[in-house]
């Protein structure tokens, strides 16, 4: 199979079930929105180093928020049910309760698992805190030097998927960085799919575990590097000279699928080669994402 | 079983009809002859809502009123959930003690709506009560809990002695308002008469009225203008004389 000239290898990403929650962070402006939901997807790229992994998912116009301000999207996960509200409760408590004029609120007030985020925040008050219920939700007033910070009692969580993927093998450095920007351009505000690499980018893709190392969990993909591909059992096709990941989580198989599909469509140009996808032999992760079936 | 219960006002009482056995919740099991025999009070006597109210629809929680039932006490007593629509102004003790649900009044209410009964110590202790029109005094009245809203003025002594809960007030509040309040919030957009216990604190834009005003103005589809959601406040706490954690929130524009 090709698609622009580009080779899609018959191969599949494999991705786990994870635990995500989304999070809307309104602020008085759009960039201050911004400014705390980088913070708070700040150093979460992958769990094998962050602990979770999350990103902002879109962001989100004056009448889309439930006070009316602009606001973006944020998905979270984590590999563990526990995890997830501790994560939570330690970031949002130092992002965007610090962060002037945000609010935050439950972007899955549907899922019948809730995390007490903002219970567990309120005590920031000092016994000053306040609750309202309004329209059967409970929120929490938490007085601060600017003034309020208003976030909801309680997160809900659902099963997620965690390491859909696509890697980008390419001529040269240049062709691999201009096509993975390109497929991130496509993906980016894709509903329920969050990039959380930088930029939404790998260059560092990994194996599991080390061939020397025995407490690392996971060290370079050697079999793709191309510096390394005299000296080991190298999957580079001939011709490629380098290599770019793109990883995705979300919150359900299909919107992984629907963003694979805009990214890779998007990477097929100039100068790349092969699209493959990274796997473990279907042992490790129930999600398979088989790219031509995607594709096809 | 029918989607609503509606209640037709075919005999106007001559005196105070006391219908506390009315909540939308109450109607849920019962059939319409079953609603007919329900005991009411007309002027110190015994009767039957039957004798005032034609009936159509049975078994269901979301009940309409349609009359002048400003003769008519006690409506939405004790209501735990359901939605009870009022075509007309209703008596005193609207909504008196409710735990859920929401009551909403096409005209004005008496004295007491949402408040508590004679001696208790707790008013409504959950769900929204919204008069689109007036009440009379000490509406919300010891309430622990819920939502009372009121589109025109109120009487004296609106939310005396509340526990927690909130009360958005769009007219003017008569005197007293807000009085031995312990916790709880009283959003005025109009003019209000702030008791001598309660001390103002600041001006500012509190987050949970604009998310407030925007559910009532989507929900309840009351008029509700951006300068009210946006604006700023006068946030005074009070009462002093009591816990001294509620508020009184005034609106001072955009």
């Amino acid at each position: 199979m090709k698609i622009n000239g580009v080779a899609i290898e018959d191969t599949f990403a494999e991705a786990f079930t994870m635990r995500v929650a989304r999070l809307l962070i309104t602020g008085q402006t759009l960039g201050w929105a911004r400014e705390a939901a980088v913070k708070l997807t700040g150093f979460a790229t992958s769990v094998i180093g962050c602990k979770c992994e999350a990103g902002i998912e879109r962001e989100l116009p004056d009448g889309e928020t439930p006070d009316g301000r602009p606001g973006v999207s944020v998905l979270f996960l984590t590999m563990d049910k526990a995890s997830l509200p501790e994560q939570l409760i330690v970031r949002v408590g130092q992002t965007v309760l610090t962060c002037p004029t945000t609010a935050c609120f439950d972007g899955l007030p549907d899922a019948p698992d809730r995390l007490p985020v903002g219970k567990a925040l309120r005590v920031f008050g000092d016994g000053f805190q306040a609750s309202k219920v309004i329209g059967g939700k409970r929120y929490w007033r938490i007085p601060v030097m600017e003034g309020e910070f208003l976030i909801e009692e309680t997160f809900g969580m659902l099963k997620g998927v965690g390491g859909g993927n696509f890697l980008i093998l390419a001529r040269d450095a240049d062709a691999a960085l201009a096509a993975a920007e390109a497929a991130v351009a496509a993906m980016t505000g894709a509903p329920g799919v969050i990039l959380p690499f930088p930029g939404g980018v790998v260059r560092s893709g990994s194996k599991v575990g080390s061939k020397r190392y025995s407490n690392m969990i996971a060290t370079t993909n050697d079999a793709f590097d191309p510096t390394l591909k005299a000296v080991t059992q190298s999957q580079l096709p001939e011709g490629v000279n380098s290599v770019l990941e793109i990883v995705l989580d979300g919150t359900d198989g299909p919107s992984i699928e629907a963003a694979m599909r805009a990214g890779i469509r998007a990477a097929c140009r100039p100068g790349v080669l092969t699209i493959t996808a990274g796997n473990y032999g279907g042992k490790l992760g129930p999600h398979h994402f088989y790219l031509r079936k995607i594709l096809g | 079983m029918s989607d609503a219960v509606t209640l037709i006002l075919a005999t106007q009482p001559t005196h105070t009809l006391v219908a506390d056995c009315i909540a939308a919740d109450r109607f849920a099991g019962l059939g319409a002859t079953a609603i007919a025999a329900l005991p009411v009070v007309h002027g110190g006597r015994p009767a039957t809502l039957g004798e005032f109210f034609r009936v159509q629809g049975e078994r269901a929680s979301v009940v309409r009123i349609e009359g002048d039932c400003t003769r008519i006490d006690g409506i939405g007593t004790g209501m735990a959930e359901g939605e009870l629509t009022i075509d007309g102004s209703v008596g005193r003790d609207l909504g008196l003690a409710m735990s859920g649900g929401r009551i909403d009044v096409r005209g004005n209410a008496g004295a007491n709506a949402g408040g508590a009964p004679a001696g208790a110590a707790r008013g409504m202790t959950g769900g929204e009560i919204v008069v689109r029109g007036s009440v009379g005094d000490e509406a919300g009245a010891r309430m622990r809990r819920g939502l009372l809203v009121v589109t025109e003025d109120a009487g004296r002594g609106m939310g005396k002695g509340m526990i927690a809960g909130t009360v958005v007030l769009f007219g003017n509040a008569g005197p007293g308002t807000g009085r031995f309040l312990k916790r709880g919030s009283i959003v005025a957009l109009g003019e209000v008469e702030r008791p001598a216990t309660f001390r103002y604190a600041c001006t500012y834009r509190p987050p949970h009225v604009a998310l407030l005003l925007r559910y009532l103005g989507s929900r309840c589809r009351l008029d509700v203008a951006a300068a009210q959601v946006t604006g700023r406040y006068e946030r005074y706490s009070g009462d002093l004389a009591e816990l001294g954690k509620g508020e009184l929130l005034r609106w001072v524009g955009a």
